[in-house]
């Protein structure tokens, strides 16, 4: 291993990190990627194991505070009602993450001028559009061309089957008149370039041991290593130094996987740890020039947190929904309440995804991501042979907008195994998204009655899903104004100019839908802007 | 560690909370002897451990009298201890391969075969879509595109 100084520094060999790395290669500049994780290889994937649900609970949760590996560190989430919960690994949160992939839509980008909330963004739909289409085709997305939720865009692959599950609420829909489409899945439907297509086996968070997820582990790694990238695991890095004379950063220190301190230089920094990653390490990186933490001036380094408050109902039908055949989150989507309408009592809107019904145990200790068990006794036998086997759910997944007072900061006491402070997260849930979620739970259970449920089971509480911290954005948000934003139109630091952020904190604003299509569009965006303005990259 | 005792009560509250399905031939948790699966868990996690022998105790004097009444007692008087073994009996349970063929699962881990679930016809898929396409372009494009 050598610690000569590198010409790109990426953090983070995640989904943006991996796909702006793979925009960089044609740049011949030297590359080299620091991960706190490790590369884990398919074989080690539970779903191979007999108790493979098991892992779930213990060294696959996709709660940190949960698997407490070496890799991860604390999160604390007591002042909020959603906790943040990734991977940390070669691939990052694609790792365990499940794979929908709906883009943003053109009014995402303007939200401001058109419903006079949040901020615009610095970039638009047709910006980004030829580097969804770019990432579609490197990733391996599956899906039905022609939905009219959006521009006109082909999917690479067809759609992998909706099921029996999404057969029946289509009709719901239909029924009702509303808006559905066939998910786009980062999911292979047929065998491509030595991975298999889907085996329908319903674990998509255990690592698809398939290779059919378009994990960042599968699709741009190998090609990255075999162009010659380096890829540092093990390597956690604590801090990002600055030089005092020209204010540009000059390198960073990591702790390697024998808890020694080391520093490495670099000419080029880019930042793709995501939502809360991103955040801690540049508040963590104080110095003289950047007392409140790097690229701070304007104070919004981890302020705007975002996530995607999500809730579900299901119905009760009379035939078995087979929910465990299947991508566990992805088979069809409904954006009828997506855009704004005043006459709702909230502005901008939600998703309806149909959500299969996981395995038993999952099930039984209260769905994914809920720590909340069925009841036990003669209701449990009644719920788990006579209700189970025949749910059909719906997934609100609302539109979170930016608010300072949601934020991460730096806990001052809790640490990582190394010792470096933990992020600490403040978050609440809005009025507005309170009254999105309401319509939306109303709107799911008229399209499951429709779809001819016999029984709908919901919540009835205000609580929303605990572990639905995935979708972690705008804690460096972009924009033009250095006084409203950490970044600029095309990621680099106002304030240091060769430092730029690749990841969901740079989004402005959340959509509803699943950020990693439209995160690694953005990568690969600003790759392209790199490479267009190398000659003036610091001026 | 467990004695053949302690083994035995806690199999009788676990079939409180997971009973049996006579009519589909589905064992209740205490007849798999779960308490096996919580004795391991508990052996590796002190929090589980505390909630194991602390439920042990109170039933130890009630062996004979444990029923649904009394396991609700338990689970109000001391909801933490109780949803701790809950969750744990849940996991032992549901993990096992024999229990998951009995909700439609295979007995096997799902990889390397997962599924067969056949894909929809272009001809299916065109129709159920016909109605959503019929309405023509539902979003915003301040852009004008």
């Amino acid at each position: 291993m050598s610690n000569e100084p590198v010409d790109v520094l990426i953090i983070g060999a995640g989904a943006s990190g991996a796909a702006i790395a793979w925009s960089l290669i044609e740049t011949k500049m030297r590359i080299l990627c620091l991960e706190q994780g490790n590369h884990l290889s398919d074989k080690d994937f539970p779903s191979r194991r007999d108790d493979y649900e098991l892992s779930r609970y213990a060294e696959f949760s996709c709660d940190p505070n949960v698997r407490r590996l070496k890799q991860d560190y604390p999160i604390n989430s007591k002042d909020s009602c959603i906790t943040p919960v990734n991977w940390n690994g070669v691939g990052g949160s694609t790792m365990n993450f499940l794979a929908h992939w709906p883009r943003m839509r053109p009014s995402d980008f303007r939200t401001k001028t058109l419903d006079g909330v949040a901020e615009d963004w610095p970039v638009d739909y047709y910006d980004l559009e030829p580097f969804y289409e770019i990432n579609d085709r490197n990733v391996g997305v599956s899906g039905l061309s022609g939905n009219p939720a959006y521009p006109k865009y082909s999917v690479p692959n067809p759609p992998i089957p909706i099921g029996i599950l999404g057969q029946t609420l289509a009709k719901g829909f239909n029924k009702l008149g509303w808006h559905w489409w066939p998910s786009d899945v980062a999911i292979l439907s047929k065998d491509d370039n030595g991975r298999q297509k889907c085996v329908n086996a319903g674990t998509c968070d255990l690592g698809c041991a398939a290779g059919a997820k378009g994990g960042a582990n599968f699709t741009y790694w190998p090609i990255l290593e075999n162009a010659g990238v380096e890829l540092r695991t093990n390597a956690r890095v604590s801090e990002i130094q600055v030089d005092k004379v020209s204010g540009l950063a000059n390198g960073v220190l990591y702790y390697g996987a024998d808890g020694r301190l080391n520093q490495q230089k670099a000419e080029i920094i880019i930042m793709a740890c995501n939502g809360v990653g991103t955040p801690r390490l540049l508040l963590n990186s104080k110095s003289d020039l950047f007392p409140e933490g790097l690229a701070n001036n304007s104070g919004l380094v981890g302020k705007n947190l975002m996530f995607h408050p999500l809730t579900g109902v299901a119905g009760v039908f009379d035939e078995p929904m087979k929910g465990h055949e299947g991508p566990m989150a992805c088979s069809i989507l409904s954006q009828e309440f997506y855009e704004s309408d005043s006459s709702r009592g909230f502005i901008r809107g939600y998703g309806l995804h149909s959500g299969r019904s996981t395995t038993p145990m999952t099930f039984a200790l209260g769905g994914y991501g809920i720590d909340n068990p069925i009841p036990w006794g003669d209701e449990h036998r009644e719920i788990m042979d006579n209700m189970y086997p025949y749910l059909a759910g719906l997934t609100i997944v609302t539109e979170d907008l930016p608010e300072e007072h949601n934020c991460v900061t730096l806990d001052n006491e809790l640490k990582d195994s190394d010792g470096i402070p933990a992020p600490k997260i403040t978050y609440r849930v809005s009025e507005n998204t309170k009254a999105m979620i309401k319509h939306g739970e109303e709107r799911a259970r008229e399209v499951l009655i429709a779809a001819g449920a016999k029984k709908i089971l919901s919540k009835n509480d205000d609580n929303v899903w605990w572990r639905a911290g995935w979708h972690q954005m705008g804690t460096c948000r972009m924009g033009h104004d250095p006084k409203k934003s950490v970044v600029n139109g095309w990621g680099r630091s106002h304030d240091v100019k060769n430092l730029f952020i690749v990841d969901g904190s740079i989004f402005v604003t959340a959509g509803a839908v699943n950020p990693t299509s439209t995160i690694q569009a953005l990568a690969l965006y600003i790759g392209d802007q790199i490479k267009k303005n190398i000659g003036t990259l610091f001026d | 560690m467990w004695s053949e005792n302690e083994k035995n009560i806690l199999n009788i509250i676990l079939d409180q909370l997971i009973p049996k399905n006579s009519k589909r031939n589905i064992p209740s948790a205490g007849e798999l002897g779960i308490a096996s699966f919580i004795f391991d868990a508990a052996n590796k996690n002190n929090n589980l451990k505390d909630d194991v022998v602390f439920i042990l105790d109170w039933a130890l004097t009630k062996a004979d009298k444990i029923s649904p009444c009394l396991v609700r007692k338990l689970e109000k008087e001391n909801p933490n201890a109780f949803v701790s073994l809950l969750t744990e009996t849940y996991k032992g349970y549901y993990s096992r391969p024999d229990i998951r063929q009995k909700f439609g699962l295979s007995k096997k881990p799902v990889h390397p075969s997962g599924y067969l679930v056949v894909s929809e016809s272009n001809d299916y898929l065109a129709q159920i879509t016909d109605t959503v396409r019929a309405r023509g372009p539902i979003y915003r494009d301040p852009t004008g595109g």
